[in-house]
């Protein structure tokens, strides 16, 4: 039940390795005898090494010097120092440091010659450099198998996904089996497999599934007949890579895949309660994230600077409110209820979204399974825990409440300290966290602050936002006085009401005043610097205009707390009459206060501010994770992408790339595709092989998404047909090795697209702030701007296993009778066989089989099989006659037609 | 209808045959030979027989025919529910070290676990939350928390010596499938039983799932799902809401009649017949096919069976029903009964389902059992004694598990996971009430005596439902020994 995998061992002596080098402080001389030789050993041996050799005094005679400084203090035995040697000669021909390739170089040498080499020695668990340490006969014997089995291990590709990639070379493949025409390195690397496994790819899809199935895949909906005949139509070689390009530059490319991101970065809208008065979980006008989603996947921007964007925007691009949008990745964790879940969440799925490791496991204890400690949680969380989220103003909207820029930024102190067993209630103030990432990861978080500009800072300072409220203050006064002009108006349906409208307007008008002045102050700041009389003027001008401010405010709650108490105040309750007291006390006191002398000291427009400074850790961590060293960002990519065209995860554990996680099906495939998104190979980027395709438009530069997408759906592996074969299918059951495509429901939103696209009822709106979920019946949106939040979500969707809010690296897709009812009931669905049934009429009346082969082709994207067009004549017959006559509708019996085949198994489903 | 043979041999012709050849004409040959035809003779029992899809007949005389499989989310403290440890209370706040059962820690199975057991270490002993009594004529002791379940000892057969493979909630899935949560999808018990036996009626579906279910995080949907012997062979969630039991039950009035919908259906089942000839091994169409006819049925007899207000009113106080805090999980037991009345044939409910569990008393164990135990207790022992009074736990087989238990150590004023040793108990469908299986050690740390891993259940479940794991197993899906368990025949009557 507990496969201990390769990855384990090399784990253990990792965690060794880092061990020694926090604790041990082992000497470091000017040779490379350092404990990262040591781990280099552990590395090559991997789970062939025995603990006993796991040491130093493999290569070093025992020291009698407690804390050696230097290499005389802490001399090589024979075995080491021949090791030391080749090292000397490797580094004298300018070649890098490399112990692999120096331990395989002595493997069969003898170096303590006592007559048995030093690989086997090593396997056997003896030491190469002690003479005295020897194999004996009986383990000599079963060497040679220890020494096949390493040395396949040698050449075998090993998985380390914790180590940083390294582009594997692609397989020279004989041809490969069943006739399968290879068109890019993807099917070199499946076809071993299939060659190995003894699997035969099936033939490639017809062109109708095909088509389908890539326009499913890239932009989630069906491809209209007249792009089906199209595509028939067009015998040219590159036909399909003409497809793809212009899918790949399809606007709605970047709508169907901002979803898959969606799932990933765990997009949500606020929750909470009544309007957004209670905002508990995300935030209002978090869709603005949606839309810089959808934008950055349509304009290819490079997937390191997404990643860059979404956690630090408000460091590395402070004022471009375009990029600022992307820290909804961030706001998306805001918690009402709790900080700390709100930095938990975060911290978790900032490490399982783009690094696939479990690290919030951390939060209690020491990770039970990767190189993530306790303390290492807590550094990541150093990381975040300064930021905090706001909403700046944008231009034309003065009420963040209605519209604004929600975004992250640093604004807290507070420090970060280790939690006894993940316990906020029990934490060690002793000691400060600093901001760190996990060491076994490799690298470093290079932190450096950043100054903020003052747009940052002081966003209310913005010149569009004091033009804003000026617009704003002018507009409020002209609806009052459009009001008050008004005879009968509601605000002047009695004396009393007349007299408040009239004190309304005048207390704007005073306002507006004030406004006008304090903003002409702070515009021509800089330009008067130098004090002069006339600033002082002005200054005691907008005195005297604030205490009329106040006269006008106080008049008003006199006038409005009069009205309350009624005509006889003797008569009101003492609550009352203490209100009308205070009201006029009030009103004098702002009166009387009129009249003291003039100071010049005028208060200012009430302006948010933040820190000026960024504490930088957001952005040196984003660096730190999209820099090529970092093992895991391009293979978790890479993975999830190939995830959603394949059906299945190279890694099939999406969001654990970990010991606890599963194993990849091709290794060799997924680092070579991390390596291709980081840095293509100028090869990939025109087909080399021999079809030449002048269409293609390859972007070329590193992270570029549209790349890997373009390999991955031109591969032939993509094209295959998804039927089975028996031979194939009793060897691999699961299409694991990937022999043919395997077939798959559609995702919810794409169910609901579909039913819109096809009776021509999609509405192709991009963007903009998210629909009401109640209207995902009526609505004909797209489905990812419905609203999707928690106890938020459209019914429809999540019946066909729309994404959790909470998490959803990966759909289950279930066959459920709930979704036959949807399918079936729902008046979404009905509504669009009537609308379909209306555009098939035409048909019908000339030819009923033409109309059966319209519908076929466009809800199911492929012409009805004569057998099919039988079955839905005689249909069509036998129920237009009874039908037409209840219910007098002629189209009655095209609309059933219709809803039967939008809930035909293949509509739902990817071939 | 018969929708079996995912398996080789699967040819286009087998599709047509296995998927019915329309709606009307369906069903008849598998239903007939199903219901009411349990005794039927045990197939013979030979090695090396030739490997045959399930015919749904039992293979083996069958004890029950249904499953009730109650599942709490979370992991209950089993120290103070079904395997009451005394010596808690006589050496809390010390050590095991201190205790004279220190050597508990050292037996052979304490590494049962992958990994290092973070949790669960807790060494300072905690004393027992509630009080216990014993109850019924085999004077099984039980935590005051299930005092109404205990009321019904002489139905139970304790399992006290359970272990499992994980230490953290992903063994919600391992209870549900036998596996380690990192190998994900394999299909659950209710999946393999009603593979083995498929469905008694042809207008409910033929597992049911009630509650919330685990969370995402520990298994999610795979906790009912059937993996690899397909999706029509799953769990189908349900609300216990009458007004509301599945969305979209009905068209909009005046949308669609009911001839137009049979006709529909007909036309629907035979083209995705013709369209799936090419892919005869597509478990997904197989269950959609099935869903739809299912759905048909559904609109009329999902209403009706989750009218619990025809229900006499003193059934609807045993369940609790009147009270607000019992009321959800009653009517969830309540309907468990209804469903299993017709012909339903695995009913999973889910108790504190979502996140990590609802049981997982890291902190104030006492606050956190006792509102959770006062959900469930009255409801389940309501469920006991409804069934038998209806002579339904004769063949009806309830099952009260968690995914692990407690730690017998403190946790703060909370009790950690502990999946070296924990309880679970069976009642009905053949089972020996008032029985006591297995043993954990003094202090209820380590499974000690009779140990049984959880497919040992399982194992006991299809046994009692009249199948035997190893003659399911699916030729090219390999199954490891622990996946198929061994029958606890300690516990059948």
């Amino acid at each position: 039940m507990i496969c201990r995998t390769p990855i384990l061992v090399s784990w253990i002596g990792w965690l060794r390795f880092l061990l020694a080098v926090d604790l041990l402080a082992v000497p470091i001389s000017r040779t490379e005898a350092t404990p990262a030789n040591k781990a280099a050993l552990e590395h090559h041996f991997d789970r062939f090494l025995v603990r006993k050799l796991a040491r130093c005094t493999t290569c070093h005679l025992p020291s009698e010097v407690k804390n050696p400084k230097e290499l005389v203090e802490f001399p090589h035995n024979p075995f080491g120092d021949r090791l030391r040697q080749i090292g000397e000669e490797t580094r004298q021909s300018g070649r890098p440091f490399d112990l692999d390739g120096r331990l395989n170089r002595i493997a069969s040498e003898d170096a303590d010659g006592d007559g048995v080499d030093n690989r086997t020695e090593l396997l056997l668990g003896h030491n190469p450099g002690e003479r005295d340490d020897i194999p004996g006969p009986a383990e000599r014997t079963a060497a040679a198998g220890r020494l096949a089995a390493f040395e396949q291990f040698l050449t075998g590709y090993r998985w380390r996904p914790f180590d940083p990639v390294r582009r594997p070379p692609v397989p020279a493949v004989r041809p490969a089996p069943g006739g399968f025409e290879r068109r890019n390195p993807i099917d070199d690397f499946l076809a071993t497999e299939w060659m190995q496994r003894g699997l035969n790819p099936r033939p490639v899809a017809p062109r109708e599934v095909l088509l389908r199935r890539v326009y499913l895949d890239l932009i989630g909906l069906n491809p209209d007949p007249e792009e089906q005949a199209a595509f028939l139509a067009d015998d040219s070689p590159t036909a399909w890579e003409k497809v793809v390009d212009r899918l790949l530059e399809d606007p709605r490319h970047g709508e169907r895949w901002a979803r898959h991101w969606m799932d990933v970065w765990r997009y949500s809208d606020w929750a909470g309660w009544t309007d957004g008065n209670q905002v508990r979980d995300s935030k209002p006008h978090i869709w603005r994230w949606r839309d810089w989603i959808v934008e950055s996947l349509n304009a290819d921007v490079p997937y390191d600077r997404m990643v860059t964007e979404m956690l630090a925007a408000d460091e590395l691009a402070p004022e471009d409110p375009n990029a600022l949008r992307a820290t909804g990745f961030l706001v998306r964790n805001y918690k009402m209820l709790s900080r700390e879940q709100w930095l938990e969440d975060t911290i978790k799925h900032t490490a399982q979204a783009f690094m696939g490791i479990t690290a919030g496991c951390a939060k209690c204890h020491d990770h039970m399974y990767d190189p993530v400690s306790q303390r290492e949680y807590y550094s990541l969380r150093a990381i975040f825990e300064p930021h905090q989220v706001r909403t700046d103003r944008i231009p034309g909207q003065v009420e963040v409440a209605r519209d604004g820029l929600v975004r992250a930024y640093d604004n807290t102190n507070a420090p970060t300290w280790f939690f006894v067993r993940g316990d906020e209630r029990n934490p060690l103030t002793n000691e400060v966290i600093s901001a760190g990432v996990p060491a076994a990861l490799g690298g470093k978080l290079e932190v450096d602050e950043v100054i903020l500009p003052s747009s940052a800072h002081h966003p209310d300072d913005r010149e569009f936002v004091r033009d804003d409220l000026l617009a704003a203050s002018a507009k409020a006064i002209a609806a009052a006085q459009a009001a008050a002009a008004e005879p009968a108006s509601a605000t002047n349906s009695t004396p009393e009401k007349g007299i408040e409208a009239a004190l309304q307007l005048d207390l704007l008008e005073k306002k507006h005043r004030v406004l006008s002045e304090q903003i002409l102050r702070e515009r021509s700041r800089g330009a008067v610097a130098t004090s002069d009389l006339k600033v002082d003027n002005a200054a005691t001008n907008l005195v005297l205009l604030q205490r009329t401010v106040s006269v006008a405010e106080t008049l008003l709650r006199l006038h409005q707390t009069r009205v309350a108490v009624g005509a006889d105040p003797t008569k009101a309750s003492a609550d009352a009459r203490k209100k009308l007291e205070d009201a006029t006390r009030s009103h004098t006191e702002a009166v009387v206060a009129l009249a003291a002398p003039l100071n010049g000291q005028f208060q200012a427009r009430t302006r948010e501010t933040f820190p000026a400074r960024s504490t930088g850790r957001r952005l040196a961590f984003a660096k730190w994770l999209t820099a090529p060293q970092n093992p895991l960002t391009a293979r978790v990519a890479v993975n999830q992408m190939w995830l959603r065209h394949f059906g299945r995860g190279l890694v099939p554990s999406a969001a654990d790339f970990g010991r606890n996680g599963r194993p990849p099906s091709h290794p060799q495939l997924l680092d070579w595709l991390a390596a291709e998104l980081m840095a293509p190979d100028p090869s990939t980027s025109s087909d080399s092989r021999g079809t030449a395709n002048p269409v293609a438009t390859i972007t070329h530069g590193n992270w570029r998404m549209k790349h890997l997408h373009r390999l991955m759906v031109t591969s032939a592996a993509y094209r295959l047909a998804s039927t089975p074969s028996e031979d194939s299918r009793t060897a691999d059951p699961d299409n694991v090795f990937l022999w043919r495509m395997s077939s798959r429901r559609l995702e919810a939103e794409s169910v609901r697209d579909n039913l819109l696209k096809v009776a021509g009822n999609l509405d192709s709106t991009r963007g903009g702030p998210e629909i009401d979920h109640q209207l995902a019946l009526t609505s004909t949106r797209r489905s990812l701007y419905l609203r999707h939040a928690a106890e938020k979500q459209a019914e429809f969707l999540q019946i066909f296993d729309g994404p959790s809010v909470t998490e959803c690296y990966e759909r289950h897709p279930s066959v459920m009778p709930q979704q036959a009812l949807a399918l079936a009931n729902s008046e979404l669905a009905l509504r669009q066989a009537r609308l379909l049934a209306r555009r098939l009429q035409a048909s019908f009346e000339e030819d009923p089989a033409r109309a059966i082969t319209e519908a076929f082709r466009s809800v199911l994207a492929r012409r009805p099989t004569a057998g099919e067009l039988r079955e839905c004549h005689s249909f069509l017959e036998a129920q237009f006659q009874p039908v037409a006559r209840e219910t007098g509708s002629p189209n009655r019996a095209l609309e059933n037609l219709a809803l039967v085949l939008l809930n035909h198994s293949d509509f739902v489903t990817v071939r | 209808m018969n929708p079996r043979n995912s398996c080789p041999g699967i040819t286009r012709r087998s599709f047509l045959a296995d998927t019915g050849m329309g709606f009307t004409g369906l069903a008849l040959g598998a239903l007939l030979y199903r219901d009411g035809q349990l005794q039927a003779d045990a197939l013979p029992e030979s090695e090396d027989q030739k490997w045959t899809p399930p015919t749904g007949l039992p293979q083996t005389t069958p004890r029950a025919r249904a499953v009730i499989w109650i599942f709490l989310c979370g992991g209950v403290s089993h120290l103070e529910s079904f395997d009451i440890k005394p010596a808690l209370n006589q050496y809390a706040g010390k050590s095991i070290a201190e205790t004279p059962f220190a050597s508990v820690l050292n037996t052979e199975h304490k590494n049962v676990l992958g990994g290092n057991p973070g949790h669960g270490n807790r060494k300072t002993l905690m004393p027992l939350q509630t009080g216990f009594r014993r109850y019924g004529e085999s004077g099984l002791i039980v935590g005051d928390w299930f005092r109404n379940i205990g009321e019904c000892a002489d139905d139970l057969a304790v399992v006290r010596s359970l272990w499992t493979i994980h230490n953290d909630h992903g063994a919600q899935l391992t209870w549900q499938t036998g596996r380690h949560p990192r190998e994900l999808e394999h299909p659950t018990l209710g999946g393999w039983a009603c593979y083995g036996l498929g469905s008694m009626n042809e207008n409910l579906p033929e597992y049911v799932v009630l509650g919330a279910p685990t969370g995402d995080c520990c298994g999610g949907t795979f906790t009912y799902g059937a993996s690899y012997l397909g999706p029509e062979h799953g769990g189908v969630r349900l609300n216990t809401d009458p007004k509301n039991p599945l969305p979209f039950i009905r068209p909009p009035a005046n949308s669609i009649t009911t001839e137009e919908q049979t006709a529909n259906l007909g036309l629907l089942g035979r083209l995705n017949r013709m369209a799936g000839i090419d892919y005869p091994d597509d478990l997904q169409l197989r269950a959609r096919i099935r869903s739809y006819e299912l759905a048909f049925q559904m609109q009329t007899s999902i209403p009706e069976t989750l009218e619990l207000d025809r229900e006499p009113e003193h059934i609807r106080r045993l369940y609790g029903l009147d009270q607000a805090g019992t009321k959800s999980f009653g009517e969830q037991c309540l309907v468990a009964r209804r469903l299993v009345e017709r012909g339903v044939r695995f009913v999973q409910i889910f108790h504190g389902g979502g996140g990590g569990g609802a049981w997982d008393a890291h902190s104030d164990i006492k606050k956190n059992h006792t509102s959770l135990s006062d959900q469930v207790d009255v409801p389940v022992a309501a469920l006991l004694k409804d069934l038998k009074q209806r002579g339904l736990l004769d063949n009806t087989l309830v099952v009260f598990g968690t995914e692990f238990g407690r730690s017998p150590g403190a946790e703060g004023s909370g009790r950690d996971h502990h999946p070296q040793g924990f309880s679970a108990w069976l009642a009905g469908g053949g089972i020996r009430g008032g029985v006591q299986h297995g043993a954990t050690d003094e202090l209820g740390f380590h499974a000690v005596e009779n140990r049984h891993y959880v497919t040992d259940i399982h194992a006991t479940v299809l046994h009692q439902l009249g199948l035997d794991s190893r003659r399911l197993e699916i030729p090219g899906r390999k199954r490891l020994e622990q996946d198929h368990g061994s029958v606890i025949h300690g516990i059948l009557a």
